[in-house]
């Protein structure tokens, strides 16, 4: 609260201490995969050789990627070439983790994007409409679709999906070809399964936000007030009610659309998708520390954005918040 | 305890039908949760079937599984893990992530900070690779698995509480408690918390499907509840391959799940005095 | 001596043209045409490099671009490949006479310097090579004129030319530290990305004529077996491997699709530790082995899909297989009365299992089921695969480890069974089987030999705790027009090396 005691002057010293906040968190996750990775049985050279590993092959490799320094001092060696802007080496692909990344992350990037534009007009309008309607069988109707969206475990609704759309039908693909030659037309087809089900994995969630904070609003005096001046409900909500109410409504879409990045891990792995939750896990498993950690902060960077814009969005919509 | 139940009985009354079908359906998991493994015709692993995935019959009501093991005993044990994992870890996520909210609300300053801080840095490790890491550490226990759920739900909890509860204490009712020289805690208890507790009721109704869904994620990823035994999740993942031929063994559990999730919200939303009419 | 020189005459008259021989009912080879495959494993750990080949994509994607010495074929019996020759008069030294007029992808022809680098890298720890041990027995590699290559092994093993053929032993290019895919093989590279796919084009000079037949061919790895089996019905991918027994009857209910299964060496075993207690109790042993329904496992586990096994890894098919020793069945009274001769009533013991090992929680609860009948409590312990083989594996009383198969029972004993092996997975001694192991290396009688191995696989079966219920068979899954797999028992998509003899029939 107290950067919203700045006034409404300038958001200016907000964002600083948001994004100096942001540090700090980005610091945070840091240390806590390094700790936890640390809990890890195995190491990367352990993994990398398998179990046909001599203890000799062990060390020599051990030496090779700098597992036999402490971990103070590789965490060190790792912030050090990170503020430097420099992810480092993958200790098992043999190549720069800024490669790797750079070929999952615009892939990350279009399903999460693709699929927020979809869910989130969708999850306006089904909350929105439920919210006018409330009581009525529309707004039953919507309660229980929404619910049904969520109610099914994600990998049988995307492998349900893909039985009817691709075995069956044989309308789209199985599996998520995404590659550099494929043109547009053919990438979306082929990621239209795994947006379908991303979608109706977050969309529910939203929606009952959007209609539980709408609707809450609605017995407020203020909303009687412009009833009885005659505005139709539909205007009132629009108009007045919305407002008020976005901050938790952005603040659930966010959180939501969020999942759309680390999350993905089950629809990337049925549908075979190039994302970066997978590499992620891969990280886990070759126990690639750097690689891991780069996958961490892109997803807490992600994340805090989200929230940033979470935030400026009900800061400026609710009169109250700024000038107090 | 006895206020709740009597508010909840009272609601139920008055509740039009669906309310009280749904009420119905969260009744007959509860009972099912604590009483199935007395009724369960067959031991969760034991293989009575020579066939696999196959259909209702009088000896095996809902099939056999995909090893040829009872459908419907091994339904009514993973009722109970759902259910209770599902709940344990729903309330406890609503609890802390609640408690975290007033108080960073009504403190402000550097302990919103840090509290902020650390939900974001928890909220931002995805959940599923961190339910991976520490299972990889740790090994899969039970209370392993309620804390995972729990501790992925506690900053989303935190984050929409904290929303709501920043809204409330702009309005002129909490600024006229503060006036008065309320404490904290009694402002927290007597006029911010009565007035989440909708959309909150309504967040942990979700927050439970979700925590079922997680551990039917974690069940996908192999993490899930130790065999024999399974919970609803897994009895559908471990019982895919029999998609195809509409095997009672995938549908029975995938059918539960949604019964007892649905169910579950519907009965959450008629608590609300919003659809008292 | 005799029976050596049979074998010489073999391995030089046999060319490698045979080894692909047309799968029945198939139409002639052709040309042209793209496939995709896909396969169960993928990391970012993908490599070029044949020495570090981990997974079966590394597999495919060696053998698609590398040739090797020799090969494994049909018969389970070495061939000859880029060797045209490979000799040895008393098994310890070896003379290779390299193929003439064999070129590499960049040009260059293959000679004996390829050769010598490619073999003698593997002794480099620093390499991280995965036939680091085996390589050990390379006391001397050196060129012998441009076209010959002597090696001298620190012992006499007439497995030589079998233990060349694995992937891991293909020719790289001299000097190639980092190999890049510049080969000799059939295929040449034109998109690698690790962990997500390898795209390779035919080579026009590979050195078989006429092969390969595909055009091109893409390969993919889809780690979900459900994604898979769905990616080949829905025509996303034409070829698979690792296709689950459950999946077979979908598989086969597409008039386009069809199941390509071999019986194979490859193993799940449950190991009991035979340094701890209760564990090392011969009661407790032969109690388990007992309590193991191992037509039920066949049947509802594998559907029929598995050989039964006898608790020693020779498979039935094997050259060097014992039928004289009995089968062992599922008999509670029998296994009841171990229990009580051992004093194990009561006792609890946690079975670690896990996705790491095929089959292995579904065999565990096999085991528990009965256990509890005859008063053992076994406690199922799933652990997750990740960081299974560092942690679990071996280290508990009972876990579960998985064997692929290998090219000669000689490996697949001296990596397991033998009392100072690295992976003696059940830690047992035994020294008279130690004996017959290096003494049916040297051992020149091929008739002496199969005594020899048959009294170890006797000696496994009886003393040893490694409980093998049955022998899991390989599955691929293939789009019909896909003509010309014919699989291999070393392994899915024909022993990995589908990728030169198939063609599409379209």
């Amino acid at each position: 609260m107290s950067g919203a005691k700045t006034g409404k002057a300038s958001l200016w010293p907000m964002l600083i201490r948001r994004v100096g906040s942001a540090l700090l968190t980005l610091l945070l996750v840091s240390m806590v995969i390094f700790a936890i990775a640390g809990l890890l049985p195995g190491d990367a050279a352990q993994e990398a050789l398998g179990q046909s590993a001599t203890p000799e092959q062990v060390a020599a490799l051990r030496h090779e990627m700098g597992l036999d320094q402490p971990a103070p001092v590789r965490y060190a060696h790792w912030l050090s070439g990170m503020v430097r802007g420099d992810a480092g080496q993958s200790l098992v692909a043999g190549m720069p983790v800024g490669a790797i990344i750079a070929e999952r992350l615009p892939n990350t990037l279009m399903l999460a994007g693709m699929t927020a534009v979809l869910a989130v007009p969708l999850a306006l309008v089904m909350g929105i409409t439920a919210a006018i309607r409330r009581g009525t069988w529309i707004d039953r109707a919507i309660n229980l679709a929404s619910l049904s969206m969520v109610a099914l475990p994600e990998f049988l609704v995307a492998t349900v999906g893909v039985l009817i759309f691709s075995v069956k039908l044989m309308w789209l693909p199985s599996i998520a070809m995404v590659s550099a030659e494929a043109s547009w037309s053919d990438t979306l087809r082929s990621c239209a399964l795994p947006i379908l089900s991303l979608t109706v994995v977050v969309v529910a969630q939203m929606a009952r936000m959007t209609r539980a904070a709408i609707a809450d609003q609605l017995d407020r005096p203020y909303v009687e007030m412009a009833r009885l001046k005659g505005a139709s409900l539909s205007r009132v909500v629009l108009g007045h009610v919305l407002p008020n109410c976005l901050g938790p409504i952005v603040n659930a879409m966010a959180l939501s659309l969020s999942y759309l990045m680390g999350g993905a891990i089950i629809v990337e792995t049925i549908f075979n998708f190039p994302g970066l939750a997978s590499l992620m896990v891969n990280a886990v498993t070759s126990r690639d520390m750097p690689l891991l950690q780069a996958c961490a902060m892109i997803f807490c960077s992600a994340y805090l954005l989200l929230m940033l814009v979470a935030d400026m969005v009900a800061l400026l919509a609710n009169p109250r918040l700024r000038a107090q | 305890m006895k206020r709740s139940i009597s508010l909840l009985v009272g609601a139920l009354t008055r509740a039009p039908l669906a309310t009280r079908v749904a009420a119905g359906f969260v009744g007959f998991w509860l009972v099912l949760a604590v009483g199935g493994p007395w009724v369960a015709p067959h031991p969760v692993g034991a293989f009575v079937d020579q066939d696999v995935f196959s259909g209702l019959s009088a000896r095996l009501w809902l099939g056999s599984d995909y090893l040829g093991r009872d459908v419907f005993s091994r339904l009514l044990y993973g009722a109970r893990y759902t259910v209770f994992l599902g709940l344990g870890a729903a309330l406890l996520a609503a609890c802390c992530g609640t408690a975290l909210a007033l108080w960073a609300t009504l403190s402000g300053g550097a302990i919103d900070e840090v509290i902020s801080r650390l939900m974001d840095t928890l909220i931002s490790i995805p959940s599923k690779i961190l339910a991976l890491v520490l299972v990889a550490a740790c090994g899969s226990s039970l209370p392993l698995l309620l804390l995972i759920c729990a501790l992925t739900y506690v900053p989303g909890n935190f984050r929409i509480a904290r929303a709501l509860a920043m809204n409330l204490a702009a309005l002129d009712f909490v600024a006229a408690a503060r006036a008065r020289g309320e404490r904290k805690f009694a402002i927290a208890l007597h006029e911010v918390l009565p007035n989440m507790v909708h959309p909150l009721l309504a967040d942990l109704g979700l927050r439970f499907v979700f925590v079922v869904l997680l551990l039917s994620g974690l069940s996908f990823l192999g993490l899930g509840v130790q065999p024999p035994y399974a919970d609803l999740g897994s009895l559908v993942r471990e019982n895919i391959s029999g998609l195809t031929e509409g095997a009672p063994a995938i549908l029975a559990p995938a059918l539960a799940i949604a019964v007892l999730t649905v169910g579950t919200n519907l009965l959450i939303d008629a608590l609300k005095p919003e659809d008292k009419r | 001596m005799m029976d050596f020189s049979r074998r010489a005459m073999m391995l030089g008259g046999l060319s490698a043209g045979l080894i692909g021989m047309p799968a029945m009912g198939a139409s002639l080879p052709k040309r042209g045409g793209s496939i995709r495959v896909a396969t169960q494993s993928v990391s970012t750990a993908d490599t070029l490099d044949p020495a570090k080949g981990a997974l079966s994509t590394d597999y495919v994607r060696h053998y698609m671009l590398y040739s090797g010495l020799t090969r494994i074929g049909h018969d389970l019996l070495a061939h000859l490949s880029l060797a045209e020759r490979l000799e040895s008069a008393d098994r310890i030294t070896w003379h290779v006479a390299l193929r003439r007029g064999v070129h590499f992808h960049h040009g260059g022809e293959l000679t004996s310097a390829d050769v010598v680098f490619s073999l003698l890298r593997h002794k480099d720890p620093k390499l991280g090579s995965k036939m680091a041990s085996i390589a050990g027995q390379f006391v001397d590699v050196r060129a012998d004129g441009r076209y010959g290559v002597t090696i001298r092994l620190s012992g006499p093993n007439a497995d030589l030319p079998a233990m060349l053929a694995q992937s891991h032993f293909l020719i790289v290019r001299h000097g190639a530290d980092r190999p890049d895919g510049n080969g000799t093989g059939p295929f040449r590279l034109a998109d690698f990305k690790p962990g997500i796919r390898t795209v390779v084009v035919r080579n026009p000079d590979y050195w078989v004529p006429g092969r390969p037949y595909l055009d091109r061919i893409e390969l993919i790895a889809i780690p979900d077996e459900v994604s898979r089996v769905n990616a080949l019905l829905a025509g996303d991918v034409q070829l698979v491997n690792a296709v689950a027994p459950h999946s077979t009857r979908r598989v086969e209910a597409s008039p386009t699709h069809a199941i390509a299964t071999a019986p194979s060496a490859l193993y799940s075993n449950l190991i009991t530790r035979m340094d701890r207690l209760p564990s090392g109790n011969p009661d407790f042993i032969a109690a388990l082995k007992h309590l193991i329904d191992r037509p039920l496992v066949k049947r509802a586990l594998f559907r029929g899909y598995a050989t039964i096994g006898n608790d020693q890894p020779i498979p039935p098919f094997h050259p060097y297989y014992n039928p004289a020793i009995p089968q062992t069945a599922l008999d509670l009274d029998r296994a009841k009365w171990h229990v009580q001769r051992g004093g194990l009533q009561n006792v609890r013991l946690p079975i670690f299992c896990g996705p790491a090992v095929e089959g292995s929680v579904d065999m565990a609860s096999v085991l528990q089921e009965y256990g509890a009948r005859v008063g053992l409590d076994l406690a199922i312990t799933r652990v997750p695969s990740d960081g299974y083989w560092s942690t679990h594996w071996m280290r508990h009383p009972l876990s579960f480890g998985s064997t692929n198969p290998r090219p000669t029972a000689d490996l697949i004993f001296s990596l397991f069974y033998k009392s100072d092996a690295a992976w003696n997975e059940t830690g047992w001694k035994n020294p008279r089987f130690d004996q017959l192991l290096l003494a049916a290396r040297g051992e020149t009688n091929e008739a002496n030999r199969k005594a020899m191995y048959g009294e170890m696989q006797q000696i496994v079966h009886d003393r040893c705790g490694s409980i093998i219920p049955v022998f899991i068979s390989l599955i691929d899954g293939h789009d019909r027009r896909l003509q010309g797999l014919n699989p291999l028992p070393m392994g899915g998509l024909m022993g990995y090396q589908f990728a030169e003899h198939v063609w599409w029939a379209a």
